[in-house]
């Protein structure tokens, strides 16, 4: 390819990035019009004008920083136990397929019940503060993992296991240097829908079971009617998720590089 | 070969069945295999697809177990796949979040080598396949053929007594194949190690065995065995030699009814 096709293909990817721009622009313009024009009622809606104001006013005062360090905090004490126990889990029941033969109806039993549903237990447990938090956040990712990596070991490639085995791999080198490492092309997108879920899981959860975070923040507002809180809170929590998956499919790229291009092999 | 039999993997009357489940009798793998492999010969397993050359190489590498009969190495009976006995797969199986250098220290680190001494060992072995200088790619990144040098290498890292090679090179293009066919014959020359090589190509078959077992299908079973009467080292300019054409024509004649029953072409004449 010469340099004319390089820089054909770097011109549409920009425009490709600037038709993506575009879409939002005309979506921010157009609601901004309308709420200046009064088609719409800027105390259900406020303009975005008026949220950009209050995200730098509470950016300043450091008020939205302790709120979502808050429910960062919670969303990774609880995925952080999520992904520990979901793998560790996920392995010996995919390994052992006696094991998994009596536990997996209790785990699909449990898992179609929504996070949401424990928040009474989780505060009766636990209280109100970080611990119900955790425990939610808990809750809504350690199915994802779990699920995933049971389905990583049990569809292991059975000539790898064979090649280790002839080559003198006792257990011990074969759970660490073979089946995990086979494993994680499907445990890592696991892992990344289980943060997906933990970050949702806590929002909910503060906006019942906390004193501080984002959903406690979005929870307050609404009863003190700052409309325009919520909608900050909500666009803060949407940044973060959105943050938070670009960089698990970044640590992706790094961790599993041989996945990176080509066939399997 | 020496006169006295020097009988290194001993397989006696050997059957294997697969239960399938809905079937009341399962498949008939292979059934009343008796096989003597000497130390140091270079033995192929030849046949056409089903005859279960490659069940009987799983059997003698201990992935699976024989479900009556039995398998010795040097008298005493595979309970499981080790380290003597490595195997070279048709698909590579190389491990592909290692880069080839990793892949072929595996064995070595299974021993608990040092680190420091198993590199220096790999990157011997990596010499001997020409594959210097490739050590820090990944599977993913090399061609076939290297591949397939670097699963050698690999096999042959934990000085196995014996190598298996369950058509090793049935994945590679003609060309590629052939290279690949000297290069297992140097080695298998330099390093003197009993190997038991299956693949469905007579060429190959002649080219690089001692004795070839010749196998037929359903139920899989050793039909016959032929003596291969060429020198070694075997090098590229014997395939034009009388005897490698004369056997492979005989070889070709008694399996023709085989592959023709394969290919579902048994009307026409001959």
């Amino acid at each position: 390819m010469g340099d004319r096709g390089i820089n054909a293909m770097k011109l549409t990817r920009l425009s490709g990035s600037f038709r993506r721009f575009i879409g939002i622009g005309l979506l921010i313009v157009a609601w901004q019009a309308l709420a200046t024009f009064n088609v719409i009622n800027p105390f259900l809606l406020p303009p975005p004008s008026r949220l950009v104001a209050t995200f730098w006013d509470m950016l300043i005062d450091g008020s939205l920083l302790i709120h979502a360090a808050s429910s960062l905090e919670r969303v990774v004490v609880g995925f952080a136990a999520a992904a520990a126990i979901g793998t560790v889990l996920g392995v010996v029941l995919g390994w052992w397929p006696a094991i998994s033969e009596q536990l997996i109806p209790v785990v699909e039993a449990v898992r179609p019940i929504p996070p949401i549903a424990w928040t009474p237990l989780a505060i009766l447990w636990f209280g109100i503060g970080n611990a119900p938090s955790y425990f939610l956040v808990f809750i809504g990712a350690v199915f994802p993992v779990f699920i995933n990596t049971f389905a990583a070991v049990r569809g292991l490639d059975r000539t790898q296991v064979n090649a280790a085995l002839c080559l003198g791999a006792g257990p011990r080198l074969l759970i660490t240097d073979v089946v995990v490492p086979a494993s994680l092309p499907v445990i890592f997108p696991g892992l990344r829908i289980a943060l997906g879920v933990g970050w949702m899981c806590v929002v909910a959860a503060e906006l019942i079971a906390a004193q501080s975070g984002l959903g406690y923040l979005i929870q307050q507002s609404r009863m003190l009617l700052q409309t325009q809180v919520v909608l900050t809170g909500m666009i803060t929590i949407g940044m973060i998720g959105f943050a938070m998956n670009a960089g698990m499919v970044w640590l992706e790229r790094r961790l599993i590089p041989w996945k990176a291009g080509g066939p399997r092999s | 070969m020496s006169e006295r039999k020097d009988v290194q993997i001993s397989v006696r009357d050997v059957a294997k069945r697969f239960d399938s489940r809905g079937a009341d009798e399962g498949i008939t793998a292979l059934s009343a295999v008796n096989l003597e492999i000497l130390r140091g010969e270079f033995l192929v397993l030849l046949g056409p697809s089903g005859c279960g050359k490659s069940t009987l190489l799983n059997l003698i590498a201990g992935f699976l177990k024989p479900s009556s009969g039995s398998i010795l190495h040097d008298g005493a009976a595979v309970a499981g796949p080790d380290r003597r006995r490595t195997v070279v797969f048709q698909e590579y199986a190389l491990f592909p979040w290692m880069t080839v250098q990793q892949n072929v220290e595996f064995g070595l680190k299974a021993q608990g080598m040092p680190q420091r001494e198993r590199r220096g060992v790999a990157r011997d072995l990596l010499s001997v396949v020409r594959l210097s200088g490739f050590e820090d790619r990944y599977p993913h990144e090399i061609s076939g053929g290297m591949k397939q040098r670097a699963a050698i290498a690999r096999a042959i890292a934990p000085s196995p007594d014996i190598l298996l090679m369950d058509e090793p090179f049935g994945a590679l293009d003609a060309q590629t194949r052939v290279l690949l066919q000297e290069e297992i014959a140097r080695i298998s020359a330099e390093t003197g190690k009993t190997i038991v090589f299956v693949t469905h190509s007579i060429d190959e078959a002649v080219f690089l065995g001692d004795r070839i077992v010749v196998m037929s299908s359903r139920p899989g079973r050793v039909r016959e065995i032929y003596p291969v009467e060429l020198a070694r080292p075997r090098v590229a300019a014997m395939r034009v030699d009388a005897a490698f054409r004369d056997l492979v024509d005989k070889l070709w004649t008694s399996l023709r009814p085989d592959w023709r029953a394969e290919t579902g072409d048994v009307a026409q004449p001959a």
